[in-house]
């Protein structure tokens, strides 16, 4: 089981702190998430599959979001942390 | 839950906010924000459902949503998500994503406009946005469907994004016909459907694309933002990127009324139930797309006289400044409430149809759009 900590922003869609996910993929996982907590769809990713450009999805620490990708094996992971980006103004 | 409120419906850049007066419009009250921190493109009322508000939200970092209010905006709550149709071609970025969905090959970007759709039909929506997409609501925003009639016109290939992307920002339901509607897209120009939205023509003749090699084509041009006239809805004001312009036959033609500016550029334009015949414009200089003369300018076009009557002197409230196309609307009652929104955050209104101006004790964020729910009386 992967440890997945959610930034606290996320909350607003359903969850009430960290997550418990067994998945093979970010993909995977985000599936779970997001059948766990409905609203949280599209909210990640958009409708393309991408994750959008200021979510980012870190795997024990290494950033496998960029570019949107959602790809990346979560095999043997630990921790899964998914942030915000810093933006804005 | 009619009741004698005049509410101000405020999209802005940090949320969505109301600020609430008396049918006198003298003292005003703001309520607290709602989504605050998010991109509020467009806030409305639904007239068929009172107390009903709509808000097209774009969220930087989770995307774009519909949010609904049903008690005039203390409580909101968000609708079903919009979503692009899948496209044939994938995008071989995601090919490896979850399972073998069709997926569209680009997301939706941003939601510009929400539109109530004709009395005859309660519980339709209309929604306008970014790439140059309409929807369509039956249940109140419970579904979205995409109105390919539109999403994939003819005309297409000649649409082009404005600077504020390829958005859907005018929708249109006349009040005489539920059969008729317009849509105006920036930068492709005006639509009209006569069958409930099964089919779309372009109606853009005689209005100029100053940015185009050909002056006058089918399509191309970058409408800002169109009213009809609450009298007469064939009649119809508008203000584009190449000028102000007036149709009186249901947009298929349209005539240049802005030369009487030294530069008829600006976004936003309104007309009132109480002043049929009349349309408010406010210029702003079309390179640097802020107010001339060193302020604020409003200019009521009175159609039957074809005059130009300032409603304001620049220096009553001076600044560099912007209005948006969504910034500029009035209210039902007589005499009629006109009322601005400015990018730097002021609400500037008149409460007795342009003589007297004021501006709301509030410092709010750059304000993309205002509605004026008015009270039935």
């Amino acid at each position: 089981m992967i440890e997945v900590h959610l930034d606290a922003w996320i909350r607003e869609f359903g969850p009430k702190g960290d997550e418990l996910v067994e998945a093979a993929s970010v993909a995977q996982m985000l599936d779970e998430l997001e059948r766990r907590y409905p609203r949280l769809r599209y909210r990640l990713r958009d409708e393309t599959g991408q994750l959008r450009r200021y979510v980012r999805v870190f795997v024990d620490g290494e950033d496998v979001s960029r570019g949107g990708r959602t790809d990346a094996s979560l095999s043997g992971a630990r921790t899964v942390d998914i942030l915000h980006s810093i933006a804005g103004g | 839950m009619a009741d004698k409120k005049v509410r101000v419906l405020l999209g802005t850049r940090k949320g969505a906010y109301i600020a609430e007066s008396d049918t006198k419009r003298k003292t005003w009250k703001v309520g607290k924000v709602s989504n605050s921190g998010r991109e509020v493109y467009h806030v409305t009322a639904d007239p068929r459902h009172p107390g009903y508000l709509y808000a097209a939200v774009n969220d930087w970092m989770f995307g774009p949503m519909v949010h609904i209010s049903k008690d005039w905006g203390k409580t909101w709550k968000e609708a079903a998500t919009p979503l692009m149709p899948p496209s044939k071609e994938r995008n071989p970025e995601f090919g490896t994503d979850s399972g073998e969905v069709q997926r569209p090959k680009h997301a939706l970007t941003n939601l510009w406009h929400l539109e109530p759709g004709h009395a005859s039909e309660p519980d339709t929506l209309f929604l306008g946005a970014d790439p140059h997409m309409l929807f369509r609501s039956d249940d109140l925003g419970a579904s979205w469907t995409p109105v390919p009639s539109i999403n994939e016109h003819s005309t297409k290939k000649d649409w082009a994004p404005g600077a504020g992307g390829p958005c859907m920002h005018t929708i249109l339901v006349d009040p005489t016909n539920a059969q008729r509607m317009y849509v105006g897209l920036s930068a492709a120009g005006t639509f009209r459907s006569d069958d409930g939205g099964k089919s779309w023509k372009a109606v853009n003749k005689g209005v100029e694309t100053p940015f185009l090699p050909n002056k006058y084509p089918e399509v191309g041009q970058c409408v800002h933002h169109v009213v009809l006239d609450p009298a007469e809805p064939r009649t119809s004001y508008r203000q584009d990127h190449g000028g102000m312009y007036v149709s009186h036959d249901g947009m298929e033609s349209w005539t240049r009324i802005g030369k009487f500016f030294d530069d008829d550029f600006g976004f936003a334009v309104a007309a009132a139930r109480a002043l049929p015949g009349r349309a408010f414009f406010i210029p702003l200089e079309g390179r640097s797309r802020v107010t001339t003369q060193g302020g604020l300018q409003v200019f009521e076009w009175n159609d039957p006289k074809k005059k130009w009557r300032a409603l304001m002197s620049a220096k009553a409230i001076p600044g560099h400044f912007g209005v948006h196309r969504e910034g500029m609307n009035t209210d039902t009652l007589d005499p009629a409430g006109i009322y601005v929104g400015t990018t730097t955050g002021q609400l500037i209104l008149s409460p007795d149809a342009g003589k007297t101006w004021r501006q709301v004790p509030y410092q709010f964020p750059s304000i993309h759009s205002v509605h004026v729910a008015s009270p039935a009386l």
